[in-house]
């Protein structure tokens, strides 16, 4: 099984590259770069501006010169191939470049958002199998009688709706109906002045409410529904019957043997987590407007700002690749039964 | 139809709820078809001088051709009470919602958006368009989207996944490495990359879409098709001479293709979220096209007119949920596990 794992490992190489450099290509082919959108704004400041034109004799802003020197510049001058050589070999030494709008490396203003998109990875992560492993079970022994029929129509909501939806629905009513939470933002006003870790949770508690609901309502909803559709294949396998038959309590039987065994499947959406702290949910971040991993992507994609862009991209990728070999990991290490590789 | 997928049918119509959902959607599908004759501005019918008009579907009538004095089109509502007023037999005949999609609305002394009232059932959005008619028709809009895409991710999704189950050796191992790569390119990245140059129409969008949308089809489609090659059927179809398109076609794909069926309502929730996510942020649909996004979009940003947010929402709740009963019922009625304990 060492093998197979090597294997896999070595497999992330290709497929890391052949995806880094589809979008590489993209961000170059198409139109709407970074020189073009400074020209673009040059354009509509020299027009506003009115007193003194820059403008030659074609209408453009600039020379063309002086658009080749800014070309060079965001390095736009080269072929693709031998540009994204170039960037990829930046990436191995984790250096991911400049911003084209902030002039701030990429790294600084990854490692600046982080704390934020892990609070709401970690703790949604946690209270979406805090509630979604006891309440699929309850589901499950308590199939198709009142508490199930209720708990499901929330689940069949936060299953269906897209989060986009929830976290508009929850800011609708929550923030601006019944103004029990704030509007957005991740910092309260006053952060600069509380003092003490404790206070600064206080602070920011409120608004951390209604993001982390919305996050948390879809992964909960499909870890519920896989929990309880889980256990009650295996409470009505043979296993749990030779159990009860032995003498085992019906309820010992489900808890010790059945969710021992439906937690499985739940345990391999574990490895694809590790992006869940990187990548954030863009849209929730940008409906409760924190800055996040998420809008800063987001942003960077609206402004084309493509070191942004790509450097988010490159590590996304990594750690889903990881994940997904992890997640095959954690399977054959909590289940004996599989044997990859053979 | 063999008596399996009799069988099978008649589970799906004894699960009441999944049953009756699918009935409802279906007939307000095809009413959503033909929207133009429930919500509209023109008129389904008017009687003038002894000749009737159907202008739903016909080309423009000016005020003249009414009897009224102006030559852009008529506006029906005004001219129902005109003809009420004038009580000479002829008349008018209105849509059950008489506002168009794309028409603003403006109240002297009030500033869109307005409130639901008795002019507008659902009130209106920021410029003054019947929300009522913007959602009906943003119904339409996204559920034909939805189809549309799904069609051409099954057909493209069956067929390269067929192949590779199939063929297997070279031609599953290069499919898979392709396939893996351009998995792994986030979607949203370059539909909204691509979006933002293109400025697309909707038969662009939704080739974007179905560019990535098909991939996840073919690990599905694959794993069933080497699953069924495994089989003793194939084999002895094989021995009696079937060549490769008769052990596909009416050997294998109906066998795959009950697995597929599960799967549909759960791609067409996911591709009604996708329009509408894309819609609010500004990637999707070119701008008068009436959508769920943009009006959630234009909701969150006037959070005081409340009933924008709320009637989307409510919306999707509705068609969304009820695909998902459809979803659940083809589920059970396909893989019908009697869950039985002994305790």
């Amino acid at each position: 099984m060492g093998a197979y794992f090597f294997k896999r490992f070595l497999l992330i190489i290709p497929t890391f590259f052949g995806v880094t450099l589809l979008i590489f290509s993209m961000t170059r082919v198409l139109p709407g770069g970074p020189v073009e959108t400074m020209l673009m704004q040059a354009q509509m400041g020299g027009d506003a501006g009115g007193g003194f034109s820059t403008q030659n004799d074609s209408g453009q802003v600039l020379s063309p010169y002086q658009i080749e020197e800014l070309k060079a510049f965001y390095g736009l001058d080269k072929p693709i191939m031998t540009a994204y050589v170039e960037w990829l070999n930046k990436i191995v030494r984790l250096d991911f470049g400049e911003s084209n709008r902030y002039y701030q490396p990429v790294i600084d203003m990854i490692t600046e958002r982080l704390p934020i998109s892990l609070t709401f990875g970690l703790v949604s992560l946690v209270l979406g199998y805090l509630i979604s492993i006891p309440l699929g079970i309850v589901k499950a022994l308590k199939h198709k009688t009142t508490i199930d029929f209720i708990t499901s129509l929330a689940v069949y909501i936060g299953y269906v709706l897209p989060t986009m939806v929830v976290a508009i629905a929850l800011l609708t009513i929550f923030a601006f109906k019944l103004n029990w939470f704030p509007l957005g933002g991740f910092y309260p006003n006053n952060y600069g002045e509380l003092t003490g870790t404790w206070e600064q949770i206080k602070g920011i508690f409120p608004h951390v409410v209604l993001p982390l609901a919305a996050y948390t309502a879809g992964s909960f909803a499909y870890l519920t529904m896989l929990m309880k559709n889980n256990l009650m294949d295996n409470i009505s396998a043979d296993y749990v019957r030779t159990a009860v038959s032995k003498g085992l309590s019906f309820n010992r039987a489900v808890l010790r043997h059945a969710v021992r065994n439906s937690i499985i499947p739940i345990a391999s959406q574990l490895g694809g987590l590790i992006t869940v702290f990187f990548a954030g949910n863009f849209l929730v971040e940008l409906i409760f407007n924190i800055d996040g991993i998420g809008l800063m992507s987001y942003n960077a994609i609206v402004e084309r700002d493509y070191p942004v862009v790509m450097g988010q991209l490159a590590i996304t990728v990594f750690l889903t690749l990881i994940g997904n070999i992890l997640s095959d990991v954690i399977v054959a290490f909590v289940d004996p039964r599989v044997k990859f590789g053979n | 139809m063999n008596s399996l997928t009799k069988k099978k049918l008649q589970r799906f119509r004894s699960i009441k709820l999944g049953y009756y959902s699918f009935i409802v959607l279906t007939v307000a599908v095809v009413l959503s078809l033909f929207a133009e004759l429930f919500v509209n501005n023109r008129a389904v019918m008017v009687h003038y001088n002894g000749q009737y008009y159907f202008p739903t579907y016909t080309a423009v009538n000016s005020g003249r051709a009414f009897g009224l004095d102006y030559d852009y089109e008529v506006n029906y509502r005004d001219l129902k009470q005109h003809f009420q007023e004038e009580n000479n037999g002829n008349y008018v005949i209105m849509p059950v919602i008489p506002w168009g999609a794309y028409e603003t609305d403006s109240i002297p002394g009030q500033f869109p958006p307005y409130p639901p009232s008795q002019r507008h059932l659902l009130g209106t959005d920021g410029t003054g368009r019947d929300l009522l008619a913007r959602v009906v028709y943003g119904f339409r809009v996204c559920i034909l989207f939805s189809l549309i895409v799904m069609f051409f991710n099954y057909l493209l999704g069956i067929t390269v996944g067929c192949m590779m189950g199939y063929f297997g050796g070279l031609t599953d191992l290069v499919g898979q490495r392709v396939i893996e790569i351009l998995s792994q390119v986030p979607m949203l990245y370059v539909i909204m990359i691509l979006s933002s140059v293109l400025q697309p129409s909707f038969t662009l969008f939704v080739f974007i879409v179905v560019l990535l949308g098909w991939l996840s089809k073919t690990w599905v489609t694959r794993a069933q098709t080497y699953r069924e090659m495994g089989r003793d059927y194939i084999l002895a179809s094989r021995v009696l001479g079937a060549g490769s398109p008769r052990v596909i076609f009416s050997h294998v794909l109906p066998n795959i293709l009950s697995t597929l069926i599960t799967m549909v309502p759960f791609d067409l929730i996911a591709g009604i979220s996708l329009l509408t996510s894309l819609d609010y942020l500004g990637f999707g649909l070119p701008a008068p096209t009436p959508s769920w996004g943009a009006l959630l979009r234009e909701g969150t940003e006037n959070l005081e007119s409340i009933w924008i947010v709320s009637s989307v929402t409510i919306a999707m709740i509705v068609v969304l949920v009820m695909v998902s009963f459809i979803g659940e019922a083809i589920r059970e009625a396909f893989d019908p596990r009697k869950y039985t304990y002994y305790r």
